[in-house]
């Protein structure tokens, strides 16, 4: 089923006369003649959760906004910088004018007066045909003054960022178009809040998927929408699949309706040259890996399975390990990650990520002791639960999950003894 | 002094500045501006975007030095940047990357010795399915092997040609 | 801040303001040193170090009832946050309960030091800033025992960045607490500093041209928490272990700044003690823990090469050295030889102590003439009667007050009352200036007024009325009304003209209301109080008296019109830090010390008493002016010579009816201040030190007391009117500059510009002169100076601004007509 990817069904959707073929606009248009309380309440009723990473209820969110406020914002997050992710580009490139109507619905919900959708830089091109797709729908009268006779206006702008990961992080990205320092601020206030927000406003930040979603709820209804996936985690969830998979893509799927086994060998092609599987990153590099067994593989996906196994669904860019791989060199390839990636604003996160690089590349070096492997993991813990922003936790993950679940990968490289997994 | 950005990009300094309420946010669409101009940003290149932003240079150059897509060093005309982040690691893009120097003659994060290519390895660039990867000049090329690679090669080399014969 | 919340610290319950920062609060009543960083009192918090973290929580309510929820125990039942908080970014309220000391408090400490210290390179021994460091400090009381870091896998990089001519960074030290940044930006309004890069490769830097250059870099090498800030002044200069401390005030402007001298005996002068670098010294009134970078390297006149430090006197037609008693007796016999024509001038760095005596000597020999010098700022007495109110603090103005600054640059002139009305207006001030060219101040204010040269108090009369009504209508409103460009009959119009003002709209009489200007010199004020006036001053030039004490005054420096009336004085008796050329003229030219080597007190333009302590070794034979003076007195049989300071400021209680109640006893009391920083708490605001010197008193004025005042009538005189091809050459005053009190601080040359002269553009278009063009300014058809032209930085049509003290030759201290010629 695809809520998002039309295209797979609607060839050329991404055209504005084509997608208006399809009902295109009609959700938003819909929303116009609703009152701007209702379309939050449809939101919240659908109990969609945002598909940036953390989940958050997205209509939940919206009804913070003080409505009071003349001035309020609605950005966009086409930030998609998470390792393993790529599910935002394809939506921009194949489908965007659902994007643009999601966003201007939010827009009409929380009486906006402009969105901005923050495309990370290497976006360049998707940024330059968006531009030209919310051109179409200004032509139409759906974007600019007085929308459709509604009395309101709201314009839609894209802005590029230029290469910064931290910049998905959502304080750090409103920074980051208002032309300061792209770094994460205090909260709270938060965006919602005055003073938290774009250029202090009240400010709803959502993923790209996250919005896509909307028009289908606001044009058949919350009980509609319901009906796909769980109840904790209702709606389509794109999966994002890469690494040793010979089908490596992005998978639409009603959240719960398929297990790991099934997105992998059934859909994704399983694993290249007959190997076995022997791990998986769930949320990219900032998601606890988890070893592949069968329970995992078993597992249902969903928020909160996937939280019953001490992971996260996140922004499911899954990232598929085969036997080969040494846990120890991917845990230095997400540490080194994030070490280029932190902003560099928080000392744990900072010198963290800068000491675990440090050591990991002694050990794998072949220079390192078994003590090594319990200073990463001591260094990881005191990194948790303190930092400015979650990249300090993300940064975490990687050292903490991979020496739980794979010590021996660790222990191999420093002569120490073997353990059992889990300990 | 003159500004030379202000002059020859007036209209799309305009579209810019007219996005948003406040001139700073302007900043990183005009730095881009810059580094087209100028081929990075040179301290020219600063000052004017700071003045047409209303902004201290140091703040300029603070924003500058935040973000790997803005080029603080004059590079080669073609930039390229390869992903070798997990997933793409996973499918090989550092044998790739490793080759691909090798063909070149240079060190990660090295120019060719004609200021052609400068090559870099970069984190994730939302590709991943479709591996191993570059962006070269702001546009993905994906799917690549060293085959492939060659041809780019050559066809952005004669593009060089092209344009320095053209400057000439 | 009336509203106060209950909120729990370490199970104690303490009743605090609502709204405040909770590391302030937790400090101030619970004594509870939160360790920080990155935070600093006076500065919005950032939460980037994590070094304050705490367990936090709330009491619970119940939703219906708004009951306490009790425990089993019966104890309040608290929600807790599953995370540690930065205390440093919470605002208390009530119910607020928090825990400093349990072992995730201690845990998470000890891991943010660490985690700062694998990058620090730990070269305390030869850090300036070892002895008295915040991060040494909260190491030893927080940090780990060992690190855990190779010593290979460090960071290394530069350790000498110069961000400026006075300001270098050590990129290894630099803990990225970003105070030295936000300082520049939420204090300063210059944002010349920034992180580059991101990540551990985040570093500060500057890439403003000229580079990390402000009128207050100095002060982020105070608040930096490591030595990663040092001075090119105090640089390797001293440990701080080896200095001792000394209050005093600022020589140099009338806001009084209090300072500290650090002082060690050293070779280099001699085995005295010496002053190795100005500190902040905090006074919540006056410079809160600010100072500006003159006041900080302005201080090596004070013991330059060039001081007098010998009497001399003439004989034979020639100035020859002398003792001092010989240097007494010529004095007392050139003064009764006068025969009661006596007058002085004193100038307006002069100490109050200094004055009183200098007063009574002239006075007990029939004389009357006291003038204060220099004669271009009018109103003393204005402020006197209706200047800010007993109590008032620039800090507390904000959101509903108002400030009108008019006829100043006060970037240039009070550079302290400049930060401090800047922040005023980030607080929510209503800030208005008006000046006939645009200031630093302007990038700060509301609304701006623009008037001809010369036309102040016409502008003051004639504000705007949308602008009148908003400053009527503010709660409080303070004037700061200045000098430039006026005539001292202009000044006094102006001064009127503000005071009428501030009457009629009935800001007068309390606090944080009422009028201010900015004197120049530490003791303008103290002039007025001690009876020296710039209308004396015009007498004394109209009519020489047969013997003039000139005390402190460069009259020739000053003024290139002074050699006319000086050369009519039979007897000039000079007493100066530095030979020049009045005490050329002078029979007899005596040494005096400096505000660095005696006790005495300083006025401030807010009308503070302030108490300044002998710091450093005596230059020469030098001896404090009111010594000489009293020795002087006592030779003329006029009573006993007083034997210290404190017995002068006896008398002048006894006798200046203002300075009643200024006993030195009263002017060293100190108090706790908010927020607590110095002494042992460096680790808060940074190196600024605690008071220990006193606060000062501040006088009363008039309208505090309920007197009737008395304004005169407003006189708007003529100004200079320039004829075709000519302009009126306008003097402004500009903070580093060759006077002979800052000459010696060579470090800061580099930062004094050449000499030049504002022309505005269509001006220079019309004479062919561009930017750094040499121009010759004619003034008064007499005076010639050859400047770099600088067209358009501000000047109105028909106005050439030129900086004092730039030139080697002495120009106007008021406006003129002139001509310009391209050389
Ligand atoms: C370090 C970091 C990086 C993030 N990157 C992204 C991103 O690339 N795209 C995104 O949509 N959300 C990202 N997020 C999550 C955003 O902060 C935010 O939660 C999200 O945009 C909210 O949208 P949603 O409610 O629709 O998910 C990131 C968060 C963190 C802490
Ligand atoms: S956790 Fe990392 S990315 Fe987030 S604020 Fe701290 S330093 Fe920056
Ligand atoms: S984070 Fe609170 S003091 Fe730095």
């Amino acid at each position: 089923m695809n809520i998002i990817f039309r295209e797979k069904d609607i060839p050329n959707i991404r055209e504005f006369d084509v997608y208006v073929k399809h009902d295109g606009y009609k959700a938003f248009e819909k929303a116009l003649r609703m009152k701007p309380i209702d379309v939050i309440n449809e939101v919240k009723a659908s109990n969609l959760r945002g598909r940036g990473g953390a989940g958050f209820p997205t209509g939940v969110k919206w009804s913070f906004i003080p409505q009071s406020e003349p001035i309020k914002y609605v950005v966009v997050n086409a930030d998609e910088s998470e390792t393993g992710t790529f599910k935002d580009r394809q939506i921009m490139e194949n489908n965007p004018h659902q994007l643009i109507e999601g966003a201007l619905i939010a827009a009409w919900a929380i009486q906006a007066t402009a969105v901005y959708i923050y495309l990370r830089g290497e976006f360049w091109d998707i940024a330059h045909a968006l531009d030209k797709h919310i051109e179409d729908a200004r032509q139409a009268g759906y974007v600019g003054e007085n929308i459709k006779g509604s009395g309101w206006s709201c314009e839609v702008y894209t802005h590029l960022g230029a290469g910064a990961y931290i910049c998905g992080e959502e304080s750090a990205l409103l920074n980051s178009l208002e032309g300061k320092l792209g770094q994460p601020r205090v909260r709270p206030p938060f965006p919602a809040q005055k003073g938290g927000g774009l250029y202090s406003e009240p400010t709803v930040v959502n993923n790209v998927e996250t919005l896509a979603n909307v028009p289908f709820i606001i044009m058949n209804g919350a009980d509609e929408y319901k009906k796909i996936g769980t109840e904790q985690s209702t709606g389509t969830k794109i999966f994002c699949v890469s690494g040793h998979v010979n089908n490596p893509g992005n998978f639409e799927f009603p959240m719960g309706e398929i297990t790991f086994r099934q997105l992998i060998f059934d859909h994704a092609g399983g694993i290249p040259d007959g190997k076995q599987i022997k791990a998986i990153l769930p949320s990219g590099g900032s998601g606890p890996i988890v070893p592949a067994t069968d329970e995992i593989l078993d597992t249902p996906l969903t928020y909160e399975d996937l939280q019953k196994h001490g992971t996260i669904l996140g922004s499911a860019s899954i990232i598929i390990l085969d036997e080969t791989v040494d846990i120890t060199w991917a845990a230095s390839k997400m540490t080194k990650f994030f070490k280029h990636e932190s902003c560099g604003k928080c000392t744990p996160c900072r010198e963290g990520t800068y000491w675990l690089d440090k050591v990991l590349d002694r050990i794998l070096r072949g220079e390192g002791k078994p003590s090594d492997v319990d200073l990463i993991n001591n260094i990881a813990a005191n990194m948790q639960g303190v930092t400015l922003c979650a990249l300090g936790d993300f940064a975490a993950n990687p050292i903490l999950a991979t020496i739980k679940h794979f010590p021996n990968d660790f222990m191999a490289h420093v002569g120490g003894e073997l353990k059992a997994a889990g300990d | 002094m003159a500004n030379t950005l202000a002059e020859k990009y007036a209209e799309r300094i305009q579209h810019h500045l007219s996005k948003y309420p406040d001139k700073r946010s302007a900043v990183m669409p005009l730095l881009y501006i810059a580094q087209e101009e100028y081929g990075w940003l040179s301290p020219q290149g600063i000052e004017e975007v700071a003045e047409l932003c209303d902004m201290d240079p140091t703040q300029v150059k603070s924003i500058a030095g935040f973000y790997t897509m803005y080029r603080e060093q004059p590079k080669g005309k073609f930039w390229l940047h390869v992903c070798t982040d997990l997933p793409c690691a996973l499918k090989g893009a550092e044998t790739f990357y490793a080759d691909l120097l090798a063909h070149l003659g240079i060190e990660d994060g090295g120019t060719t010795e004609d200021g052609t290519f400068t090559v870099e390895h970069v984190m994730c660039l939302a590709a991943c399915d479709r591996a191993p990867m570059l962006q070269c000049n702001f546009h993905f090329h994906e799917h690549l092997d060293m085959d492939k690679m060659r041809e780019l090669l050559d066809q952005w080399r004669k593009e060089a040609e092209a344009y320095a014969n053209k400057d000439v | 801040m009336s509203d106060k919340v209950k909120i729990i610290i370490d199970d104690i319950e303490y009743e605090v303001p609502a709204g405040s920062n909770l590391v302030d609060m937790a400090k101030w009543y619970a004594d509870n040193d939160i360790p920080v960083f990155c935070y600093h009192p006076k500065m919005e918090p950032v939460g980037m170090c994590r070094m304050c973290l705490v367990e936090q929580g709330s009491i619970v309510k119940d939703r219906e009832t708004g009951e306490v929820v009790l425990d089993e125990n019966g104890n309040p039942q608290v929600r807790w946050f599953p995370k540690l908080q930065t205390a440093c970014t919470q605002i208390v309220h009530d119910g607020m309960v928090i825990r400093t000391n349990t072992e995730a408090v201690k845990a998470a400490r000890e891991n943010v030091v660490e985690f700062l210290l694998t990058s620090h390179p730990l070269d305390c021994p030869i850090c300036d800033k070892g002895g008295e460091c915040p991060l040494q400090n909260l190491t030893m009381a927080h940090g780990p025992g060992t690190s855990r870091m190779n010593y290979d896998d460090k960071m290394h990089l530069d350790k000498h960045v110069p961000l400026g001519d006075l300001i270098f960074l050590d990129e290894e030290r630099c803990i990225q607490c970003a105070r030295c940044i936000r300082f520049q930006d939420e204090i300063v309004g210059d944002d010349v500093l920034a992180f580059h890069e991101r990540g551990r490769k985040l570093q500060i830097i500057t890439n403003s041209d000229p580079g990390f250059d402000t009128y207050f870099s100095g002060n982020t090498t105070d608040i930096c928490p490591v030595g990663a800030l040092t001075t090119a002044d105090f640089r390797f200069g001293a440990r701080p272990w080896e200095l001792t401390e000394v209050p005093s005030i600022c020589p140099h402007d009338a806001a009084g700044s209090n300072i500290s001298l650090s002082v060690r005996l050293d070779r280099d002068f001699g085995g005295r003690a010496m002053i190795k670098r100005v500190m902040p010294r905090q006074n919540e009134y006056v410079n809160e823990i600010w100072i500006s970078d003159k006041t900080r390297f302005g201080h090596h006149f004070t013991r330059s090469e060039d001081r007098l430090k010998k009497p001399m006197i003439k004989k034979g037609g020639v100035l020859t050295e002398a003792t001092w008693d010989e240097a007494i007796r010529f004095v007392v016999d050139a003064l009764k030889a006068a025969d009661g024509s006596v007058a002085a001038i004193a100038g307006s760095s002069t100490p109050n102590e200094d004055l009183w005596t200098l007063r009574k000597l002239v006075e007990g020999l029939g004389g009357g003439l006291l003038g204060a010098w220099t004669p271009t700022h009018a109103g003393a007495d204005l402020v006197a009667q209706v200047g800010v109110g007993k109590g008032t603090n620039l800090g507390d103005l904000g959101q509903g007050d108002a400030v009108l600054i008019i006829a100043t640059d006060l970037e240039e002139e009070v550079p302290i009352w400049r930060l401090r009305l800047k922040q005023a207006a980030d607080r929510g001030a209503y800030l208005v200036v008006a000046n006939a060219r645009k200031t630093r101040m302007d990038d700060f204010a509301s609304d701006t007024v623009r008037y001809d040269y010369g036309q102040a108090a016409h502008a003051m009369q004639n504000l705007d009325a949308a602008i009148a009504k908003k400053l009527k209508e503010a709660n409080n409103l303070i004037i700061v009304a200045g000098a430039e460009g006026l005539t001292l009959d202009g000044s006094r119009a102006l001064m009127q003209a503000a005071a009428n003002f501030l009457i009629e709209s009935g800001h007068i009489g309390k606090p944080n209301n009422g009028l201010l200007s900015p004197f120049p010199g530490a003791n303008g004020m103290g002039l007025h109080y001690m009876g020296f006036s710039p209308e004396a001053t015009l007498q004394i030039m109209q009519n020489p008296p047969k013997l003039l004490i000139v005390n402190q005054a460069e009259l020739l420096a000053d003024d290139p019109f002074a050699a006319e009336w000086l050369n009519k004085v039979e007897t000039i008796i000079s007493l100066n830090l530095f030979p020049d050329a009045v005490s050329n003229m002078a029979a007899a030219a005596l040494p005096i010390q400096s505000f660095a080597e005696r006790d005495g007190t300083f006025t401030n333009g807010e009308r503070r008493v302030q108490r300044f302590y002998m710091a450093q070794g005596p230059m020469g034979e030098a001896l404090p002016a009111w010594q000489v003076f009293s020795q002087l007195s006592e030779a003329l049989g006029q009573g006993h010579a007083k034997l210290s300071a404190a017995a002068v400021m006896k008398e002048i209680t006894e006798n200046v009816e203002a300075f009643a109640g200024m006993r030195y006893k009263e002017l060293a009391r100190v108090e706790r201040q908010f927020p607590d920083v110095g002494g042992e708490d460096l680790y808060y605001g940074g190196t600024a030190y605690q008071n220990k010197g006193g606060l000062g008193v501040q006088i009363e004025t008039s309208a505090d007391k309920g007197e009737a005042v008395s304004v005169g009538e407003v006189k708007l005189p003529d100004s200079p009117k320039p004829k075709k091809g000519q302009v009126l050459v306008v003097p402004v005053a500009q903070l580093f500059n060759r006077q002979s009190t800052f000459k010696p601080s060579v470090l800061v040359h580099p930062r004094v510009p050449q000499p030049y002269v504002e022309i505005n553009s269509k001006d220079a278009a019309r004479m062919n002169i561009k930017t750094g063009d040499l121009v010759e300014v004619m003034m008064a058809d007499q005076i010639r100076v050859t400047v770099q032209a600088h067209v358009n930085g501000g000047a109105p049509e028909g106005a050439a601004v030129l900086p004092r003290y730039l030139t080697d030759e002495a120009t106007p201290m008021v406006l003129t007509v002139g001509e310009i010629k391209k050389v």
